[in-house]
């Protein structure tokens, strides 16, 4: 070859490995193509899912509250007496909402004369602080999963010799009246870096933790299609 | 060859001695270097955010493995992150670290046929555990289940609804099982996390090498890596810290549910059980026949997850004899009397 194309391939070398090396710096610099931090911003929550205070608040005394009052229940029904069927329509306690089933008369449950208690098979009663035996009257294989724990809560300690245990009562999860257990709201859903939100069923879709800004016009519209 | 051959030549003509180095040559070769300098310099400056925080002093350096130390190297271990904890959050942290105890053997129940998927075990978890908020790390996850099935394929944790339950589904939270033999703690490589005597699986997040092996190993994804600094916002911290559980960790180790050791081995039941509102979550020592799970284990039907594979896990689902009943109930009966 002639030495006027060599000295042609040098400069040509010499231009292109300087601006080779400027344009890396450039984009380095200038970072066009920023990384897109999957991190989502904290989901705030709620104080009422870290409570672990239990659903239903039953006052658990034979108490019934009049405006601000407290009275017991003797306090009226000792002068008041209620009929000894509910053949009418109620004119007090209109506020219970009764969806126990079948189990529609007030007396299966209250006992007749002592207001303060429950009644059991036998018509005695059943002191006001054991609501569990009055249960156990119709829903017998859940009231023996309470007594051994595999049915209702247990808080405090597993260890009952180093501290207190707790088993709440029927009463504080279902209400008697009413006692389907309540459905709620959830509290949020996960939107772990793994797990993020993707608007449809967790499969729908790869879900690429490390994509770039530009991509996440395409992956938003895909995610609608679906 | 030829060609080769002259831009030697060429090359020796040039570099033969400094008067051959042309105006051009030297701007042409300092624009390079130059623009080489830069881009290096550009490559590296994300090291411009690497604080004194992140590097290790000769403490952390030096710490010898949790299960070598003796009592003094972990009162001067907890020192130090206690230190740490004030440091950062200004919160003074109680440091313990509880043993194992004699004649335990912890196992969690939870009842199938109760469970509504409310999802208040996992920030129960979060809040008692001290999982970074940004990004999101939970170790419990709420799957929504077909009915009649047990097919993880269909499973959804993203359900979101105005309220839960769907009674058409069934809800089956998953965590850590304490397997008794449990693949993760096989493949790590550094012997950072191993199952101690009441059979829970811990790490030592300072021993810890951040290589993801128990994560892909593990069966039931129960392990959570930190990819980024953990965020958690400082009135928020729990202070009563255990140096196995729920100590704050840093970027690139491994976390995962520890049955709330701090909580669990002083007697005291875990977290994410006490906010539980159905009660569907039972836990207590199986080795005594009076307690909660030993009723359950003899006399529920009860199923481990993924059993095939082997893991023998200590985390046992179980239904009662009638599924839960997450109808709507009959309406209010009429009364009877005038209409």
């Amino acid at each position: 070859m002639s030495q006027p194309a060599c000295s042609t391939a040098n400069r040509a070398r010499a231009f292109w490995v300087p601006a080779a090396l400027l344009f890396c710096a450039v984009i380095l610099v200038l970072n066009p193509l920023p990384f897109h931090t999957p991190v989502a911003p904290a989901t705030p929550v709620a104080d009422w899912v870290t409570d672990p205070a239990p659903v239903e608040r039953p006052k658990l005394r034979p108490e019934y509250t009049v405006a601000v009052f407290d009275y017991r229940c003797s306090d009226c029904h000792r002068i008041i007496p209620s009929p000894a069927e509910t053949d009418r329509r109620l004119t007090q306690h209109r506020e219970i909402e009764l969806a126990h089933g079948i189990n529609t008369r007030c007396f299966n449950c209250h006992h007749r004369t002592n207001r303060d208690a429950f009644a059991d098979d036998a018509g005695d009663e059943i002191p006001w602080d054991q609501p569990q035996r009055l249960c156990s009257k119709c829903h017998g294989p859940v009231y023996r999963d309470w007594q051994h724990g595999s049915h209702g809560r247990t808080n405090g300690y597993w260890d009952k010799t180093q501290g207190q245990q707790t088993r709440r009562k029927c009463i504080e999860c279902h209400n008697p009246h009413r006692p389907t257990f309540r459905p709620m709201h959830p509290a949020p859903g996960p939107n772990t870096l793994r797990m993020g939100p993707q608007g449809h069923s967790a499969h729908a879709e790869v879900h690429d933790p490390l994509r770039l800004k530009w991509t996440t016009g395409h992956h938003g519209e895909s995610a609608t299609h679906q | 060859m030829a060609d080769l051959h002259a831009r030697t030549e060429s090359d020796q003509a040039q570099n033969a001695g400094a008067p051959d180095l042309t105006r051009r040559s030297f701007l042409t070769q300092g624009a390079a270097a130059l623009a080489g300098v830069t881009a290096v310099a550009a490559a590296v400056s994300p090291l411009r955010h690497l604080s004194a925080e992140h590097l290790p002093n000769l403490d952390e350096f030096l710490q010898k493995h949790y299960k070598e130390m003796t009592a003094e190297d972990k009162q001067r271990v907890f020192a130090r992150i206690s230190q740490e904890v004030q440091q950062r959050h200004h919160v003074q942290a109680r440091l313990s670290d509880p043993p194992p105890l004699d004649g335990v053997e912890f196992v969690y129940g939870l009842n199938l046929s109760r469970c509504i998927g409310c999802r208040k075990c996992v920030h129960a978890c979060v809040k008692e555990n001290n999982q970074s908020r940004s990004p999101e790390i939970q170790y419990i996850r709420v799957l929504e289940m077909e009915k009649g099935s047990i097919d993880l394929e269909t499973a959804n944790h993203h359900y979101d609804p105005e309220s839960v339950p769907n009674p058409d589904k069934y809800y089956m939270p998953v965590q850590c099982h304490q397997c008794a033999n449990p693949p993760c703690v096989k493949v790590c490589p550094v012997e950072a996390t191993w199952q101690e005597p009441d059979g829970i699986v811990v790490i030592d997040y300072d021993w810890c090498i951040g290589c993801r092996y128990c994560e892909a190993a593990c069966p039931y994804w129960a392990r959570r890596f930190n990819f980024a600094d953990p965020q958690i916002p400082s009135d928020k911290l729990n202070p009563d810290m255990a140096y196995l559980s729920n100590r704050p960790r840093e970027r690139g180790v491994m976390e995962k549910c520890t049955y709330c050791l701090q909580r669990t081995r002083v007697g005291r039941m875990p977290a994410c059980l006490e906010v539980c509102p159905t009660g569907s979550r039972k836990f207590g020592n199986v080795l005594d026949p009076d307690s909660e799970v030993a009723y359950i284990l003899q006399h529920k039907r009860v199923f481990v997850l993924k059993e095939d594979v082997g893991t023998i896990p200590r985390f046992f689902y179980y239904f009662d004899e009638r599924g839960g009943r997450y109808r709507e109930p009959v309406a209010s009966p009429d009364l009877g009397g005038e209409a």
